[in-house]
């Protein structure tokens, strides 16, 4: 009789935690959309825009963006010379050299560098910053009533982190396709008309609009689901004593690539179907 | 133990903050507006361009933003593909005014197909001293694909080669005719040589040789003969002598009978001139023959009279039963 019970309360726990999850994973969703509601309409209204709130955002926008462009513009700049000397080479030895400028700057510039750049700022801005906001919100730095964390903390976040994926793609894509020249060409102005004119096609409106929109959608991504595990409230930070399962940045790691998965399939699926 | 959480420090501020921030900010706003701005130069927003509509029966290959070349240079670009209303492709091509001055009335437009895919559009100018080509001119274009000849190129392989394996099947006549000039030349080879080859058999070739030994006695032979009846033809007691011989004498004989004629000629011309005499003997034998047939008549009269008054008349004529 016992063990019957025991089977019966833990199919309870199951059916319990599955309903749980779900309408947890409904929630954290719709934190992330209420959040950027809440951004939104923050950075349109003049007040956010006062001296002090403007140290936080700069502040913020330096700290997120600044420490990490060099080593990823670096980075990007080595794996780039890499990917581009191999492509090239392939292209050259299948007679196919007219085609290796296209490859490159689709491969790099359109599919790699905006995906890694927002990866790159998840991983050493964001999620440590939406970390540090919900334990401050743990700690009860919030709970003084002259604080405005919404506007103080959260929205420079939010900015920092759209500012500095924007940056790092923006840099990196500048660099790709100077590396690109400078292997197709050599240093000279001469093959500068050709390359010019082969990006004019390559970047067709459909495709330029598509780029602007992923990146965007990526930077909005990256800033704002790690920043939202805040909302949750404190509980959310002193429950993740409880183990590796229901940390909170972990949680919003997961949510964050599935966020950027989906963000890739729908911009290859526009711009290859 | 204190519950309250201890202020956690925060991170030290770098120096000149906000003008870090506006730099970043501007860096941007500038990489997003140069790289905006040199798309746009990139694909031509800013070169004054005349419209150029080129005519073809197909389009395939050709997308919008591919270049038009004129000796290897981008002078134009697509700016839009369309179905006219007779079933041809429009295909409009934005052509810079800098540029444009290639292009003359008497340009050639070509669609070409490579191999292994690639589609070019290439213009020829080939006398550039005529008038330009105006604004919104309409071309049909020439297509020069290489792909095309393909299907027929392989047809007609195909037929050659199955030509090819027809005539060098092992049933063909080819591979008959030269096991036959395989056999011939082992003939040839063998011991009948080229004669066993021609005949076909040893025992013919054998007889034909058996033939030629026979021949080549029977010439011996007549050789024989030949001086024999040289011998008796043109020697001394020889045919030849006698025939002489008998031929001077043939002379004697013919004029004696050369004589002779003479003497028969003047006995003819006697017997002419007796001939002459009967003639005119008979011319008076015809006078005679009328006075008596003259006289025939007057008798045969006088008999008729003496019958008709004759009184033992008989009736004379003659009555059928």
């Amino acid at each position: 009789m016992a063990s019957l019970r025991d089977l019966h309360d833990s199919l309870g726990d199951l059916g319990r935690s599955g309903v749980r999850w779900s309408l947890g994973f409904s929630v954290s969703w719709w934190h992330v959309v209420y959040l950027g509601a809440l951004v939104l309409v923050l950075a349109l209204s003049p007040s956010t825009y006062s001296r002090a709130n403007r140290a936080a955002l700069a502040r913020h926008i330096v700290l997120g963006s600044a420490p990490i462009l060099p080593w990823f513009a670096m980075l990007s700049a080595l794996v780039s010379v890499v990917l581009i000397r191999i492509v090239i080479v392939t292209a050259v030895s299948y007679g196919l050299s007219q085609y290796a400028l296209e490859m490159v700057i689709r491969v790099l510039v359109l599919e790699l560098i905006p995906l890694t750049a927002a990866l790159f700022v998840a991983l050493r801005s964001t999620v440590p910053s939406g970390a540090e906001l919900t334990a401050m919100h743990a700690r009860g730095a919030f709970a003084r009533a002259d604080a405005d964390p919404l506007r103080f903390e959260l929205l420079p976040r939010v900015v920092a982190g759209i500012v500095a994926v924007l940056l790092l793609a923006a840099v990196s894509c500048a660099l790709a396709l100077v590396l690109t020249y400078a292997a197709l060409y050599g240093f000279s102005i001469a093959g500068l008309q050709g390359f010019t004119r082969t990006l004019g096609q390559i970047f067709n409106p459909a495709v330029a609009l598509i780029l602007v929109l992923k990146t965007l959608f990526f930077s909005i991504a990256v800033a704002l689901i790690p920043v939202a595990a805040f909302l949750r409230g404190p509980q959310a930070a002193q429950t993740r004593a409880a183990g590796v399962r229901n940390s909170p940045e972990l949680e919003s790691l997961v949510r964050l690539f599935a966020a950027i998965l989906v963000i890739e399939v729908v911009s290859l699926m526009s711009n290859y179907y | 133990m204190d519950d309250t959480p201890t202020p956690v420090a925060p991170p030290p501020t770098p120096a000149h903050l906000e003008f870090k921030a506006s730099m970043l900010l501007l860096a941007l706003l500038l990489l997003v507006a140069g790289a905006g701005l040199y798309l746009s130069y990139a694909r031509g927003a800013f070169e004054r361009t005349q419209q150029l509509v080129l005519i073809a029966d197909d389009s395939e290959g050709v997308s919008v933003g591919m270049d038009m070349t004129f000796a290897g240079f981008p002078i134009g670009r697509v700016r839009g593909i369309e179905l006219a209303p007779d079933g041809n492709a429009r295909i409009l091509v934005d052509v810079p005014v800098k540029d444009a001055h290639w292009l003359r009335e008497s340009s050639v437009f070509a669609i070409q197909r490579g191999v292994v895919g690639n589609t070019n559009i290439r213009a020829y100018s080939g006398i550039l001293t005529d008038p330009p080509l105006p604004e919104g001119a309409v071309r049909t274009v020439l297509r020069g694909d290489a792909t095309a000849e393909i299907p027929r190129l392989m047809a007609e392989a195909r037929q050659l080669l199955q030509n090819l394996s027809t005539i060098s099947a092992s049933d063909s006549a080819l591979s008959t005719s030269l096991a036959n000039m395989q056999g011939f030349t082992d003939k040839l080879k063998g011991p009948g040589g080229a004669l066993g080859a021609l005949v076909g058999n040893d025992a013919d070739a054998q007889k034909l040789i058996t033939t030629l030994d026979r021949t080549n006695t029977l010439l011996a032979r007549l050789d024989g003969l030949a001086s024999r009846a040289d011998t008796q033809l043109f020697g001394g007691d020889g045919l030849v002598r006698d025939a002489r011989t008998t031929v001077t004498q043939l002379n004697a004989v013919l004029l004696d009978a050369r004589t002779s004629l003479t003497r028969v000629d003047d006995v003819l011309k006697e017997a002419k001139a007796v001939g002459e005499n009967a003639r005119v003997a008979t011319t008076d034998l015809g006078a005679l023959r009328a006075d008596v047939e003259s006289s025939l008549r007057q008798v045969d009269g006088l008999i008729n009279e003496l019958n008709r008054k004759w009184p033992f008349k008989r009736d004379t004529e003659l009555k059928l039963p």
